[in-house]
């Protein structure tokens, strides 16, 4: 046996192995921040999620343009979803995986919307809900839109009337990791709303199965459950394999696209799970048909975009997929889903 | 003993910026070569044509070896020098330094890159500033740009441009009138060349650029006919594959920046044209990932995560 030799000698602490995945959420914030400072978006709580917003640079015009067709898409869906809930004379609730820094709760709550919702809750790993509970406390802006608000598990954690933000680790069985935190806040007769948004792609596709599962097991057959799944898929090819490549130097693997070379394959995320139906779009496809001509052209003003090939390459390797449970006769849950030209606004 | 350019010519092969003083001679020089040029400048086969290189400098250095060193191999680069890669300095420069040490073996004309707006939004900019600590080598490079050609036309009938055609242009005279020493306007026939793509439509169409247009294989068609040429060659777009032929082959898209922003996957090629204009595409891979090709602390290539 040869002597073995460290190849980076480094006298830091080993890095905490989840820091990595932690740190793509700031990714995400700073996009947001970026498309909302260049007039992709309006969202005015974004900038408290985001340490010293005012210092931080734009990102490139792709990223803008990514970042809005991601958020306009899945605001519209979770948006069509509280008004479906309504229509049938019920709260909903939202479950939002692994929600990091986003702000959709408090664009909700400045809405007409709220009084529609039952339940949000957010949940990820104490490291995020702890900064996430801190600047609520701290901010006016954010904290006072919340009633009753109580801290707990060392302010980890963080209860108010509507909203809740909860620690947990969804790579754990889910049997520590959902119902423990999870008991009785949830309400097993809402239609309930499941948002995943890059959270099962860094985690085992078992485990994004168990999460997925321990849902479906946990409602009534006969309340309505919705679940959306954004994330990059298809890395079997060059783009793919020099994504995983690139991501591996930020110690970021991605398990969960495995499962997932086609944009077909993304169904069974759903269906596997007795989902009564799953439909599945890229990127490239909503920014090309679901997204009206007129904020097309509004965008296409934001900022010159120099390369468009580059632009569908990266968004063909990300899709939206959305998946419904429901009974025989769910009427207006059917059409539940991303419409052409409809999808903003 | 080796001229002071050719010291500037190895420093900068190594990758190394030369001083904001050479930088500012370099630039003065080059400008008075380019501005002897037409819009569009006629060049001689054998040539290689290359397209985007966009600082990606360690895979400008795999280009050289598959397609020879300068000036033994006669050069034509269609544009886009600089921005998105992180040694768009190095990579301009030492072209810039080729054209003035052997003008006769490489050409270089504009691509929508080398424009004050649009390198103050992708890279080169805040690289020069960074590397500089001025916006002094930005603004030479800057005014070396409103100098350089709009196009090359390669034995009369090989029309090279970095983006495509123009609705207001229907012959290559039309260019040679064009008054090209500004900045890239933001439309009109100057823009457009610089900026329109192919595609697969009739006639004209609006381009989702913001800029220049969208035309069709008649258009295409007609206006090599009309200029008795027997291919047009150009770049502005990934192609994957390295290169793209179009519309019975009588556009090539020529793509030189391989792994394109260290995230696309792509292959690149050159156009090599013999000295009967047979054509032959040579197609390379991104230069292995060691410590040269990429800083140790760059910024990570952008995802949604």
């Amino acid at each position: 046996m040869h002597a073995s030799r460290q190849p980076f000698g480094s006298s830091r602490p080993p890095q905490d192995s989840d820091e990595p995945i932690r740190l793509t959420d700031s990714d995400a914030a700073l996009a947001r921040l970026s498309a909302v400072q260049k007039h992709y978006l309006a969202d005015p709580f974004i900038r408290h999620f985001v340490p010293r917003a005012h210092l931080q640079s734009a990102r490139p015009p792709l990223i803008n343009i990514g970042t809005y067709v991601r958020s306009e898409s899945i605001d519209w869906l979770v948006n069509t979803w509280i008004d479906m809930s309504k229509a049938e004379g019920k709260k909903c609730q939202i479950v939002s995986l692994g929600a990091g820094s986003d702000t959709r709760f408090w664009r909700i709550a400045a809405s007409h919307r709220i009084a529609d919702v039952a339940k949000y809750i957010e949940l990820d790993f104490p490291e995020i809900t702890t900064k996430k509970a801190m600047v609520i406390r701290k901010s006016k802006d954010i904290g006072g839109m919340l009633s009753n608000i109580t801290v707990g598990s060392g302010g980890t954690t963080l209860h108010s009337d509507v909203y809740n933000l909860l620690a947990t680790d969804l790579r754990h069985p889910p049997s520590s990791s959902l119902s423990p935190p999870l008991l009785n806040m949830l309400d097993k007769s809402l239609p309930t709303l499941l948002l995943f948004e890059c959270v099962l792609v860094y985690m085992t596709p078992s485990a994004s199965s168990s999460v997925i599962q321990w849902f479906v097991d946990y409602f009534d057959d006969s309340a309505p459950l919705g679940g959306i799944v954004y994330e990059m898929f298809g890395l079997e090819d060059s783009f793919g394999k020099v994504m995983k490549n690139n991501l591996m130097m930020r110690n970021v693997e991605l398990p969960g696209a495995e499962p997932y070379p086609t944009k077909e394959s993304l169904l069974q995320r759903f269906l596997a799970h007795r989902f009564t139906s799953a439909q599945a779009l890229t990127l490239r496809e909503i920014r090309n048909a679901y997204v009206p001509r007129g904020e097309l052209e509004r965008i296409s003003h934001l900022e010159m975009l120099d390369e468009i090939e580059e632009l569908n390459l990266v968004l063909d390797h990300y899709a939206i997929t959305w998946g419904f449970k429901g009974q025989d006769g769910d009427g207006q849950w059917t059409n539940w889903g991303l419409q052409k030209e409809a999808t903003v606004g | 003993m080796p001229s002071d350019l050719d010291l500037q010519i190895e420093q900068l092969i190594r990758c190394e910026p030369i001083s904001e003083e050479q930088v500012k001679r370099l630039c003065l020089k080059a400008r008075e070569i380019l501005i002897e040029e037409g819009n569009v400048q006629v060049v001689d086969s054998p040539v290689t044509i290359c397209g985007d290189i966009h600082g990606q400098f360690w895979d400008l250095m795999e280009l050289f070896k598959v397609g020879g060193p300068c000036p033994s191999t006669s050069y034509l680069f269609m544009g886009d020098f600089v921005d998105r890669g992180f040694y768009s300095v190095e990579t301009f420069l030492l072209l810039l330094a080729y054209k003035v040490r052997y003008p006769e073996r490489i050409t270089l004309i504009r691509g929508n890159h080398e424009s004050r707006q649009i390198t103050q939004v992708y890279g080169f900019y805040d690289e020069c500033q960074r590397k500089y600590g001025s916006a002094n080598v930005w603004r030479y490079c800057c005014e070396v740009f409103d100098y350089l050609a709009l196009g090359a036309i390669v034995d009369g009938t090989v029309f090279c441009v970095h983006g495509g055609l123009s609705p207001n242009l229907t012959g290559i005279d039309q260019i040679r009138a064009i008054d090209r020493k500004q900045e890239v306007p933001h439309d009109g026939p100057m823009c457009d060349l610089l900026w329109s793509d192919p595609d697969d439509i009739q006639g004209w169409g609006l381009s989702p650029r913001g800029a220049g247009f969208l035309f069709g294989g008649d258009i295409t068609k007609a206006f090599v006919h009309n200029n008795a040429l027997s291919l047009i060659a150009r770049a502005h777009q990934l192609a994957m594959e390295g290169y793209k032929l179009m519309f019975e082959r009588t556009i090539v898209t020529v793509w030189s920046a391989p792994n394109y922003c260290y995230r696309c996957g792509n292959v690149a090629s050159i156009l090599e044209l013999d000295e009967n204009l047979a054509q032959e595409y040579k197609v390379f891979q991104h230069a292995p990932a060691d410590v040269r090709s990429i800083p140790a602390k760059r910024p990570p290539a952008e995802y949604f995560l």
